[in-house]
């Protein structure tokens, strides 16, 4: 079976493979250029976001994490880097318990994917349930520092005359896919967690320090769950610091590179 | 010849919660606190209506019931309960449940079991009717609201395989539902099962009601719609070869209210659609951003203007216009079903929203009785409509 991926690339060299969130990477997102002097960006869409088609047999997670363990075996290079932002971040630590061979370093940047809280608390904002400006104001330290062209949660309180068609056909796609994907367990796998030790490459788990869709606590609690795992905040970012604060987003994520190569 | 049916349809609204609260919330479905629903008015309205069915069963008006979740717009949220107690309370007239979301229910099986014992407490005078639903419900009811129309089908052909089914156990492997122990008792008192009935204007779910014969019903669709949906449904069974179908199989919801004069109908219909003006707010979340609420290539015309197939003028004047509400003296409201009947290219079950929005208890006996007793008389027997055009439009 082939399964086609609209797949962005930028730069050369080893690769640093990228799972999206919300919404595919834009080309704009201005985190592309700078980490790419470091590598070759590799940021395919999710079937069922951007331009991939949704093969008619995907229905839940387990589809992409078996899909994206069958993108790193391709890779051409045997150290990649894999980085996973907000629902993509999710993915990337389903895909690393899964000690692909290839896999060096793992980076996730604000999460979703576990359950940390009681039964009573909401530890992860609804996605689909809340209201749009309420996503916005969670989702972002400022959000009219939004780049122009990237989408984020709240995506819907963006929405304007001069938007096209296409964007917009484009958004309610990938709304529809992520949808089908996390609605129930919203967001998570309640099985993730405890296999989270699983994970056997160097991890550094990067937040948000405004982010109000998976506190910073969510972020600490899920970091002492890997081994060894590094955790940092990024002052004056929301749920999407690599949209919010990209030169400290790639900054960091850099500094991990540069370390820690698998042996 | 054909006899036209006449069926109450009351959702049993909550419309007591105070304007500025209303006006205040996001939604009025879904997210509003039920602190604003007081057991007790509750308690009075239930019955209020127990009364307006036991008049139903004694004039022979047929009985609908249906389900909505969270919000001040129904009552009928535990529908399968409700349904049971106008079963046992009632002794002649038709019960429909219109419906039971199987979208949002986990065990079609266990909606099958509900469906069966309520035919046999009824003696057989139940039938099913099926809609797909979406927006609040999927949130009151938590259920993904992608892939809700396959999911519906499927939840259909195992509730219909559960009660048709008696010689099992028989095990089920869908994609949605499995269940390896399907043995529902009691088995349905009818054979080999309740009509069933689904709600939509969905032309290529027309077709398909039309090609397994359920009733195919339409709310509020307005002459033009409900003709379309209509004959996409006769024209896939003439495409499928198979026979041609009574008008008994074709069913439309309105507005209604029958008074004593057209002034009083009127007068008193215009707190009928309160249904469209209050009781259906809800939130961006839960409406045109919800995924699978549109069509992606729709999303476009649905986020910028909005793609509402709501009547924009709700005057009584302009909803009767439209085909959306019948209403006047009992003449009157006569005349305006059998010209909608022509319109639309026959239909024989008339389903009447009556008691909705601020309509009184004692209103909605009124316009029952002049209903049954002045309207129905003159909807009987009344000459074949021709629509040999179907088939030549199939071909």
């Amino acid at each position: 079976m082939r399964i086609e991926l609209e797949t962005l690339r930028r730069g050369s060299g080893r690769p640093i493979l990228v799972l999206h969130g919300v919404n595919p990477v834009s080309p704009s997102a201005p985190f592309l250029d700078p980490l790419s002097k470091h590598g070759e960006v590799i940021a395919p869409s999710h079937p069922g976001f951007g331009a991939s088609p949704m093969p008619a047999d995907f229905e839940t997670i387990y589809d992409l994490v078996n899909l994206y363990q069958d993108v790193i075996d391709d890779l051409p290079d045997n150290d990649v880097t894999l980085i996973g932002l907000g629902f993509g971040g999710w993915l990337a630590a389903e895909v690393a318990i899964t000690r692909p061979a290839k896999l060096s370093r793992l980076v996730l940047a604000d999460p979703v994917g576990i359950k940390i809280g009681g039964r009573e608390d909401r530890d992860i904002a609804h996605f689909f349930n809340s209201h749009p400006a309420e996503l916005t104001k969670r989702a972002w330290h400022d959000p009219s520092k939004r780049p122009p062209g990237c989408y984020g949660l709240g995506w819907q309180a963006g929405i304007d005359d001069t938007m096209t068609d296409a964007e917009m056909v484009s958004l309610a796609r990938n709304w529809d896919s992520l949808c089908l994907y996390s609605w129930t367990p919203h967001m998570y796998n309640p099985r993730l967690k405890p296999w989270l030790r699983r994970i056997a490459v160097p991890t550094l788990v990067l937040w948000g320090e405004s982010d109000g869709i998976v506190t910073p606590d969510y972020g600490r609690a899920y970091a002492g769950l890997i081994p060894g795992a590094q955790f940092e905040t990024i002052p004056a970012a929301g749920h999407h610091p690599e949209l919010e604060q990209p030169a400290a987003f790639v900054d960091r994520v850099v500094r991990f590179i540069g370390t820690g190569a698998k042996s | 010849m054909v006899s036209m049916e006449l069926w109450n349809h009351c959702e049993n609204p909550y419309p007591f919660v105070p304007a500025e609260v209303l006006d205040a919330a996001d939604s009025v479905r879904a997210s509003l606190p039920n602190k604003y629903c007081d057991p007790q008015t509750a308690a009075r309205l239930y019955d209020e209506i127990w009364e307006e069915y036991r008049l139903c069963d004694d004039i022979g008006l047929n009985i609908v019931t249906n389900e909505h979740h969270s919000g001040i717009n129904n009552l009928w949220a535990a529908s399968p309960v409700i349904t049971g107690i106008v079963a046992s309370m009632t002794s002649k007239v038709r019960i429909l449940t219109l419906g039971t979301l199987v979208t949002v229910r986990p065990d079609p099986v266990r909606v099958a079991t509900e469906f069966a014992t309520i035919d046999v407490i009824s003696k057989g005078r139940l039938d099913i009717g099926f809609v797909k639903s979406g927006a609040t419900e999927m949130v009151s009811g938590n259920a993904n609201p992608m892939h809700i129309r396959e999911r519906e089908w499927e939840a259909i052909d195992l509730i219909e395989k559960s009660l048709t089914t008696h010689d099992g156990p028989f095990s089920w492997e869908g994609k949605f539902f499995t269940h390896p122990h399907v043995n529902v008792w009691p088995r349905p008192y009818q054979s080999p099962r309740p009509d069933f009935w689904a709600a939509t204007s969905d032309l290529p779910t027309c077709a398909e009601l039309g090609r397994r014969g359920f009733v195919n019903t339409l709310l509020f669709g307005g002459y033009e719609r409900t003709r379309k949906a209509y004959d996409a449904y006769k024209q896939a069974r003439v495409v499928a070869g198979l026979p041609k179908v009574g008008e008994d199989r074709f069913s439309y919801m309105a507005f209604c209210y029958v008074g004593d004069t057209d002034e009083e109908a009127m007068r008193i219909g215009q707190k009928i659609p309160w249904f469209l003006t209050v009781s259906i707010k809800s939130s961006p979340q839960f409406s045109k951003f919800q995924p699978g609420a549109v069509a992606p290539e729709m999303a476009p015309a649905a986020w910028r203007g909005g793609a509402s197939k709501r009547p924009t003028d709700l005057s009584v004047a302009s909803l009767i216009a439209q085909g959306q509400m019948f209403c006047g003296n009992p003449d009157t409201v006569a005349k305006q079903i059998k010209e909608f009947r022509e319109r639309v290219g026959g239909v024989g079950r008339i389903i009447m929203m009556t008691r909705q929005g601020l309509v009184t208890h004692a209103q909605a006996m009124n316009s029952f009785n002049l209903a049954a007793k002045e309207v129905l008389p003159q909807l009987q027997d009344l000459p074949a409509i021709d629509d040999s055009s179907i088939a030549v439009a199939a071909e």
